[in-house]
């Protein structure tokens, strides 16, 4: 597959702030992509100067293999989703739909039909007479997603769509989207600072901080293997424990709490001496009253417990070190909190992150 | 961060300056210009020399006319206050269709033409109005001249300005959260003090807004008290146009403008410092 | 306090009302001065108006003034409106204050100002002199009206419309206009009831020949209380009721309208 949409150097400065340095990507044809992020991490700067409201200060936009840097924002056709959908409040949803195909000098009995088929495949059959303020949340949403893929546009952009939907409702949208997005084939660059929604929606997750791109890779490779610590702490629940690598050839690694810890494997040549933080997830680690056999055991002391019916949250200290500890909620009643006990986990779910 | 919309205001600078032009043209012409017209003639007209200023400011008659029209302002503003606060309590306070009502009423007042409102005050105050055969039928044989006294034209201006007081107050009255009166009993303020260190603070920017709207557009009311009030106590735009049309005494009435443009724009610095200027007529 | 305080407001209701009310008798009254109540009823005043060029022509001016104003205070705000909101600049923060000051300059010192300055213009006793000066005391209350709008105004529906190929001026016209409307129209009826009341410059420089109502009013109570001003306080008040009901009755009416109940199956 050859990449359809190519970001390559773009950087983006207000003065003497910085937004964006040096922003390379590319997306294949057909690719679900998530910005993700905190907020002023550059994902959102980055999707306005895809769409041209933005203008880089250096780089290039291409897509297709053409370059539209140079393009006003109406001759670039994309569509956009907004965080507040921003529908018109003097059209009906079927207006707004018409709309993009009005500019484009579409015939009103064609293109308010062609509008009416989308309005369907979004769901939304029979509401095209409703002014927006008469729609709810949901289907506002799906009246902008309708508009924003009318017109058969080569991008589809999503700014924090689900940003101002309840939690069921969004869980519902985000199934929805990849629906409409799968059936029609539209390449999809979506932003949010949700990291489940990202895991859950994406083909490829793309972390920003601080105005540059940390990693990019599929969802289960950014969560199992961070490559930097931001990355790590950013996606799911983390515990991160600094240590040094004091024999690369038994792949074990030293930590002033833990002691020596075993892992697996890394993606970079690990030398002895060197500084790296391991990453072992909550719910790797084992809690127990006694030391495991056959596995390095460590103590902690419990702090907290927060419960949460099917599982609960035993927070901790080992040395200096905080310690999280997922546990299935049946297990729970082994510890009290102020107690010490043993965690233990296996060198599988040790994580190297070098950076 | 700023995100601009097309190429057009990436342009730059020159597009807002072009927008601006037609009217900072304009108002350079017809306000600055006549402004400073007043402000020139007051030291000019006749000839050059302060003695308008001197005339105006030091003038027995001149200070009597300052200093009546403070006092009235100021009498006038605790009258719309007195008259203002209960009325948008009770409109905060009730439901919501007697709260519209009285929102109705006095919208209706506020884009009643102050013209209409001063007549109506001159058939309720006149010799052969309500008030009088009122006053009359109570067993007053004389009844006193009501018209064309400092009373009617004080009873008059509160009640074209009370609108301003009273959308000001309600207002904010409307935004206060329940559930901080409701926190305030629970604490244990009640009656005057739960007014006195919970409301009243609460309502006090209404209370400001409304206070310098209605002193200000009071000092400078021409209509109302030419009309309706005393020829012996003018006030002084009253005195301004008396000397214009009467006697075409430019130079003097171009300092008593002067003087009232001045305490005018004192009184709303000060207020635009705290408040700023766009909030006072919001 | 809080009886007090509601007695207090019915009180204060009443003081109200009461002079709001009072010219409508007033205008059918058959007495000859101001007589409450009246001696008894007819509409000789109100034929008097409607036949008496002394009144109507001041009428047509003020309708004409307003009118004028109206359309040059829009020409002059709304593109300053736009600059004002839209943009950042050097000087921005005095332009906004510029913008309010006719609102903070006392009307009579202007009146003194128009008097002396149109003078010299040749444009007191015009129509045009009582226009041009109308307008700048237009301008703060349409400007405070249409930035309110505009800044309330969502700047994505116009990225909205761009991304969805609309040009810079479709973008205006098919979206930035037509959702301003509103705050458009309400300005512009703003501008024109400051002109149609505005009474003090208008005596000083509208003189016989551009004569407006307010000031036909406010010389006739001076001089010698013409019953007829009741026949015209009487017609401006039900003008001031239609003007604040209408917007009433409309979303009344609109929302009459049957909407179509939801489909079940669609829940949310």
């Amino acid at each position: 597959m050859t990449s359809y949409l190519e970001l390559s150097n773009i950087t983006k400065t207000y003065g003497h702030f910085t937004a964006l340095e040096n922003v390379s990507l590319s997306v294949d044809k057909g690719e679900f992509v998530t910005f993700l992020g905190p907020s002023g991490s550059g994902k959102t700067t980055t999707l306005m100067i895809i769409a041209g409201f933005e203008k880089a200060t250096g780089g290039t936009v291409k897509v297709g293999g053409l370059s539209i840097s140079e393009l006003a924002p109406h001759q670039r056709n994309i569509g956009i989703v907004f965080q507040n959908y921003a529908l018109f409040p003097h059209r009906s949803a079927v207006e707004n739909v018409y709309f993009p195909l009005q500019m484009r000098g579409v015939s009103r009995a064609k293109g308010m039909k062609q509008a009416e088929d989308m309005l369907s495949l979004v769901g939304l059959k029979g509401f095209g007479h409703r002014h927006p303020k008469e729609l709810s949340g949901g289907q506002q949403q799906r009246v902008a997603l309708a508009r924003a893929l009318v017109f058969e546009p080569s991008l589809l952009l999503l700014d924090e769509p689900l940003g101002a939907l309840d939690k069921n409702l969004r869980e519902q949208m985000q199934i929805e989207i990849k629906r409409i997005q799968r059936s029609l084939g539209v390449t999809t660059i979506f932003v949010t600072h949700d990291q489940s929604e990202a895991m859950s929606m994406s083909d490829r997750i793309v972390v920003f901080e601080r105005g540059r791109i940390e990693q990019a890779a599929a969802p289960l490779d950014i969560y199992h293997r961070p490559q930097t610590s931001f990355v790590a702490s950013f996606i799911g629940e983390s515990n991160l424990i600094p240590a040094t690598i004091c024999c690369a050839g038994n792949k074990t690694a030293k930590s002033l709490a833990l002691g020596s810890v075993d892992y697996a494997g890394a993606d970079n040549v690990l030398l002895d001496g060197q500084e790296v933080t391991l990453l072992i997830r909550p719910e790797h680690i084992k809690l127990s009253r006694n030391p495991v056999d056959g596995r390095r055991n460590a103590f902690m002391t419990v702090e907290t417990i927060v419960n949460y019916g099917d599982n609960a949250l035993v927070i901790g200290r080992a040395g200096d070190i905080p310690l999280r500890v997922r546990v299935l909620g049946a297990d729970v009643v082994i510890i009290k909190e102020g107690e010490e006990c043993c965690v233990s986990w296996t060198p599988d779910s040790v994580f190297v992150i070098t950076k | 961060m700023g995100i601009s919309l097309s190429k057009l205001t990436e342009k730059a600078d020159i597009w807002p300056w072009l927008l601006l032009a037609p009217l900072g043209i304009y108002m350079l012409i017809f306000f600055i210009v006549p402004l400073a017209d007043v402000a020139i003639m007051s030291f000019t007209e006749p000839k050059v020399s302060l003695a308008n200023y001197q005339k105006v400011l030091t003038g027995a008659l001149y200070q009597r006319v300052f200093l009546n029209t403070f006092l009235t302002a100021a009498f006038v503003t605790l009258c719309c206050l007195a008259v203002g606060y209960p009325l948008a309590y009770l409109m905060a306070n009730s439901k919501a269709t007697t709260a519209m009502l009285i929102l109705l009423l006095v919208t209706m007042s506020f884009w009643t033409s102050f013209l209409v409102r001063t007549y109506s005050w001159m058939v309720l105050l006149g010799n052969n109005g309500p008030l009088i055969a009122f006053l009359q039928m109570i067993g007053v044989d004389q009844p006193p001249q009501l018209l064309f006294t400092r009373f009617s034209s004080t009873l008059a201006m509160v009640h074209i300005l009370a609108p301003y007081m009273i959308m000001n107050i309600y207002s904010v009255m409307k935004k206060i959260d329940p559930a901080l009166i409701r926190s305030a009993e629970s604490l244990g303020a009640k009656g005057w003090s739960l007014f006195r260190h919970v409301y009243l603070p609460l309502t006090a920017p209404g209370i400001a807004n409304g206070s310098v709207l209605v002193f200000v557009i009071c000092l400078g009311f021409y209509v109302t008290p030419v009309l309706l009030g005393s020829p012996r106590e003018q006030m002084i735009a009253g005195l301004i146009g008396h000397q214009i049309e009467e006697f075409l005494a430019f130079g003097l009435g171009s300092a008593m403008a002067m003087v009232l443009l001045v305490a005018t724009l004192i009184i709303l610095t000060i207020y635009h410092r705290r408040f700023g200027l766009d909030k006072l007529w919001g | 306090m809080n009886t007090f305080m509601r007695w207090a407001g019915c009180f204060v209701v009443l003081f109200i009302a009461a002079p709001l009310v009072i010219v409508v008798p007033m205008s059918f009254s058959n007495a000859s001065s101001l007589q409450f109540p009246p001696p008894g009823y007819w509409l000789g005043y109100y034929r008097s108006y409607f036949t008496d060029m002394d009144w109507l022509i001041p009428t047509w001016n003020s309708i004409l003034i307003a009118s004028a104003t109206t359309i040059l205070t829009m020409a002059l705000v709304v593109p300053a409106t736009f600059a004002l909101v839209r943009h950042k600049f050097r000087g921005k923060g005095f332009a906004d204050l510029m913008m309010l000051m006719p609102m903070a300059v006392p009307h009579i010192v202007m009146a003194v100002g128009y008097y002396s300055y149109f003078g010299e213009l040749k444009l007191v006793h015009t129509h045009l002199g009582v226009i041009l000066a109308h307008t700048c005391l237009s301008v703060p209350i349409a400007f405070l009206v249409l930035s309110a709008n505009l800044k309330g105004f969502d700047r994505n529906l116009e990225r909205a419309a761009q991304s969805l190929g609309a040009s810079p001026t479709q973008t205006f016209l098919h979206v930035t206009l037509p959702i301003l409307r509103p705050g458009l129209i309400i300005s512009s009826l703003f501008a024109f009831i400051q002109s149609f009341d505005e009474t003090v410059v208008a005596i000083f420089i509208s003189g016989r020949d551009a004569e407006t109502l307010p000031r036909k009013m406010f010389d006739s109570i001076r001089q010698e209380a013409d019953p007829v001003i009741a026949v015209i306080s009487t017609l401006l008040f039900f003008l001031v009721m239609i003007g604040i009901a209408a917007p009433y009755f409309a979303s009344a009416l609109r929302s009459r309208v049957p909407k179509p109940s939801r489909p079940a199956s669609v829940a949310y």
